[in-house]
């Protein structure tokens, strides 16, 4: 399978406090889940955020489809074919469903094409139908990482990077959350995502990756990562076996 | 089944990660200097205090002026840091206090003939008190909100001074000068300035390593997360601006009686506030020797422009072009600057 | 009564051109979450530019409202790109920010000082000294021009905000920057077109202040208090809640100014403002504030 997207030696930081990502590199296999694990401050929203623009690195660089994208601004990296939705599900509060939505669309040019695209997710997705022109900041967390997204969809990217997308949600939803995500990779599209919740996000995705001291430690098949006697006393809490 | 790691030289057995997770850890924590040089600050004290001496033999009366008006400044600016350094609320129209504590003190001197050397901790408590009943309204509210309130709160005092006939209005209070001869005239407010800025100093040393200076720190970079840690954020907020103001009130009580007369258009304007805060900002804010050297340095700056050039609009020009390089090139003032690349000599590092 | 209804009609006429002056800076709030301490002396300048247009080339002001904006327009794109460019990536409310502003607010208030010194001025169109006269009420004809225009530019800008893609794009960014540039709007174009705007609307805002009050450099510190009185009632960044402030503290403070004297119609605002601090601190439609 050929690579989508490579990370090679990143280094980044916030402002100017130390570096949180020390060397990083990963690679994105196309059309695959990728599911990315590891204690807290290791560098995980980090990693995204370097990866879609939001932070500029210091050094090494990010490469999409052999071409660099490391220095380029979040909107030219969502035209390459890159979304990402952050942990705080960056909805417009006071925009509706449909208005969110229409937003989602922003960078198509052709506005009956963008129209087409909304009532298609919104056939796809009855709630948000129900809901159309009610305000965003008035539904449910479930509801309105939905609708989060739903908005993916309309833009059709290459990688949808997700950061937590079980965060504060009730295990129902999450159900649902992951069942969308499955959704959007039948439809082609590569995820990468972030759990804190390690056996969720290993248990639905293809490929692991162990982030921890700001670098890649492990990385294998996902089952193999949740099998792995070390992960399981490091990450997963399982005391080890072995004396 | 054995996953490798990507990297030959990151850890891959359960205690070595262990180890490094402790060691990167270890290296993210800051380092904090804990001898004090007593020395050089007690011989400064001294050596200022000694200044008078030259009276003797030479005619030092512009030195002493220019060293009165530096001990104020260091005063005002250090107690304005305790609010915008330590607390983290602009305020940019501080020198309401300054204003307060001249009327007070002043009104006391031209009725009763009390000298505000006397009368100063009384204007300064009773600036203190207006610092509660306004800090009760105006901290209520954070960031923006809380600046426009200082500014406005500067246009209604000096509005209402402007309009107030008992204390003089537009044209303001004079106040008798003082009996003593020309050589010796400053050298009271000499003292009692320097005594000012010693005292408003040690109390922003004080405050800055007492719990209460934590407390303040907590809630200037997260309020919500102070309160919810069970810190009193409004009582803590209130009372820092009250300290604050008590200097500042003291402050303008000397500066009255020195000048021998209290105008609206030279204690409530906002050159006054805007020298503080740039004191401040330039020297370090949150720091506390920032507003020491910052105070220093600009009195230096603006002495020099008005030799050259006279006090004009010229002067709000300079306050702002140097506010604005200092703002874009070194926000943290010189002091935070070289705190933070770890050059900071040890006779400026009291935090 | 019918000296009420004059009041209330100049209080009206008077808030049009209070919530022109103010809807730049709730602008560049609601964007870059900057509190333009600057803004007030860039309308100065617009009036300065105005006046002088006037004072040596006859031009009315209102002509010289386009000439004026875009002038501001070029000072503040300059100003972006030198002063704010990099606080505003961050865009996180930080007082440092506030603090440039102030800083600028100084420059600008320094070097008009310096050109033209600190003498009240104003500019004196054929029409300054009219007035139109209904019956019983008498209404300055500057003060009703420069209220129907302010009302006809704020109509301009909110159908800009409403249906155009930069409009939209703009109110994208004011309720969540981050989401708005992950959706691929140009968030930093964005904060430089809406700072270069709400420039120019100082600007234009400044030619009509021009004929309507009498101007100094140092009337901005005047200004900004009265200006934020209104953004703050409104709600800070609120658009329609800067406007409906303008004319309601305008209103009352005509009913000040005519039965209480000049004085008292400024503080109105002064004390207005620490009123709704007291009372509702994040204004009628701002969002609630933290721990209040």
């Amino acid at each position: 399978m050929a690579e989508l997207l490579e990370v090679h030696d990143v280094v980044a930081g916030y402002g100017n406090g130390p570096a949180i990502l020390n060397g990083t590199s990963i690679k994105v296999r196309k059309g695959q889940i990728q599911c990315i694990i590891g204690p807290n401050g290791a560098g995980k929203s980090t990693l995204l955020k370097t990866i879609c623009g939001i932070l500029p690195i210091r050094s090494g660089k990010v490469v999409l489809n052999g071409e660099k994208i490391d220095g380029s601004q979040p909107h030219e990296i969502l035209r390459k074919g890159i979304c990402f939705v952050p942990q705080e599900r960056a909805l417009f509060p006071r925009m509706s469903v449909r208005e969110n939505l229409r937003m989602g669309g922003f960078i198509l040019d052709d506005r009956a094409e963008l129209e087409r695209r909304i009532d298609d997710v919104l056939d796809r997705f009855p709630i948000l139908r129900e809901r159309a022109s009610q305000l965003a900041s008035t539904m449910s967390g479930g509801q309105q990482q939905m609708l989060t997204m739903a908005r993916t969809m309309i833009v059709r990217p290459d990688i949808v990077m997700l950061d937590e997308p079980s965060l504060g949600l009730a295990p129902k939803i999450v159900e649902q959350v992951y069942e969308m995500i499955k959704l959007l990779r039948d439809d082609g599209i590569t995820i990468l995502l972030i759990e804190q919740n390690a056996i969720l996000g290993l248990g639905n995705a293809d490929w692991g990756v162990v982030l921890d001291l700001g670098k890649t430690l492990f990385e294998g098949p996902a089952k193999d990562i949740l099998a792995d006697q070390r992960i399981q006393e490091l990450y997963l809490g399982r005391k080890s076996k072995v004396a | 089944m054995s996953l490798t790691s990507p990297d030959a030289t990151s850890p891959d057995k359960v205690d070595d990660v262990v180890a490094a997770r402790r060691a990167y850890n270890e290296g993210l924590a800051a380092t904090k200097r804990e001898d004090r040089s007593w020395g050089f600050a007690i011989g400064f004290v001294i050596l200022m205090a000694a200044l008078p001496l030259l009276q003797f033999n030479w005619n030092a009366n512009y030195i002493l002026h220019m060293a009165l008006y530096t001990f104020m400044y260091i005063a005002m600016s250090s107690a304005w840091n305790i609010v915008g350094g330590y607390t983290g609320y602009i305020s940019l129209g501080h020198n309401v206090f300054f204003g307060i504590g001249g009327y007070i003190s002043g009104m006391l001197l031209a009725g009763a003939g009390i000298s505000t050397l006397i009368t100063a901790p009384l204007a300064g408590l009773i600036a203190a008190i207006c610092g509660v009943f306004v800090g009760l309204i105006t901290l209520r509210v954070r960031g923006p909100s809380f600046i426009i309130s200082s500014i406005a709160l500067l246009m209604i005092v000096r509005i209402l001074f402007d309009n107030w006939d008992y204390i003089g209005g537009s044209n303001g209070l004079s106040v008798p000068v003082t009996s003593l001869s020309a050589q010796w005239a400053k050298i009271p407010y000499f003292y009692a300035m320097l005594v000012i800025a010693i005292v408003t100093v040690i109390a922003s040393y004080k405050i800055k390593h007492s719990k209460f200076g934590l407390g303040l720190r907590a809630l200037s970079q997260d309020e919500v997360k102070a309160e919810s840690a069970g810190i009193d954020t409004v009582t803590y907020k209130v009372m820092a601006f009250a300290i604050s103001a008590f200097f500042v009130g003291m402050c303008g009580a000397i500066w009255g009686e020195y000048l021998s007369y209290i105008r609206p258009n030279i204690f409530l304007i906002i050159l006054v506030a805007a020298n503080m805060v740039l004191m401040c900002i330039i020297g370090g804010k949150g720091t506390v020797t920032g507003p020491i050297v910052g105070s220093i340095l600009i009195i230096f700056f603006n002495e020099a422009v008005v030799w050259q050039l006279g006090f004009s609009a010229i002067n709000i020009l300079g306050t702002g072009i140097v506010m604005l390089l200092t703002l874009m090139l070194f926000p943290l003032g010189i002091v935070g600057t070289l705190a933070k690349k770890g050059h900071l000599p040890r006779f400026l590092d009291w935090d | 009564m019918t000296n009420a209804i004059q009041v209330l009609i100049l209080g009206i006429t008077l808030g049009g051109v209070f919530a022109l002056m103010a809807s730049g800076l709730t602008l560049i709030f609601g964007v870059m979450r900057i509190v333009n301490l600057a803004h007030p002396i860039m309308i100065i300048w617009g009036a300065f530019v105005a006046y002088w247009l006037f004072k040596l080339y006859g031009v009315d002001p209102i002509i010289s409202m386009p000439i004026a904006a875009a002038f501001m327009f070029v000072v503040g794109l300059v100003l972006y790109k030198v002063v704010y460019a990099k606080e505003a990536a961050s865009a996180k409310y930080s007082e440092m920010t506030v603090l440039l502003t102030f800083a600028v607010a100084l420059v600008l208030d320094g070097a008009a000082s310096t050109a033209f010194s600190n003498t009240q001025r104003v500019t004196s169109p054929f029409y300054a000294t009219d007035a139109f006269i209904f019956g019983p009420i008498f209404i300055p004809t500057a003060q009703l021009y420069a209220g129907i225009v302010s009302i006809i530019l704020i109509g301009g800008l909110f159908i800009f905000l409403q249906f155009t893609r930069t409009g939209y794009a703009i109110r994208a960014t004011t309720q969540n920057r981050t989401a708005a540039g992950l959706l691929g709007v140009n968030v930093a174009f964005i904060s430089l077109l809406t700072f270069a705007m709400g420039s120019a609307l100082a600007g234009a805002s400044g030619a009509l202040v021009s004929f309507v009050f009498s101007f100094y450099p140092a009337k901005h510190w005047e200004w900004i208090a009265v200006l934020m009185s209104l953004v703050v009632l409104g709600g800070m960044g609120k658009l329609h809640g800067t406007i409906i402030g303008a004319f309601v503290l305008s209103i009352i403070a005509a009913f000040v100014g005519t039965y209480a004297g000049a004085t008292w119609s400024t503080i109105t605002f002064f004390l207005a403002l620490f009123v709704i601090l007291l009372v509702r601190p994040q204004g009628l439609f701002g969002d609630p504030i933290e721990g209040s």
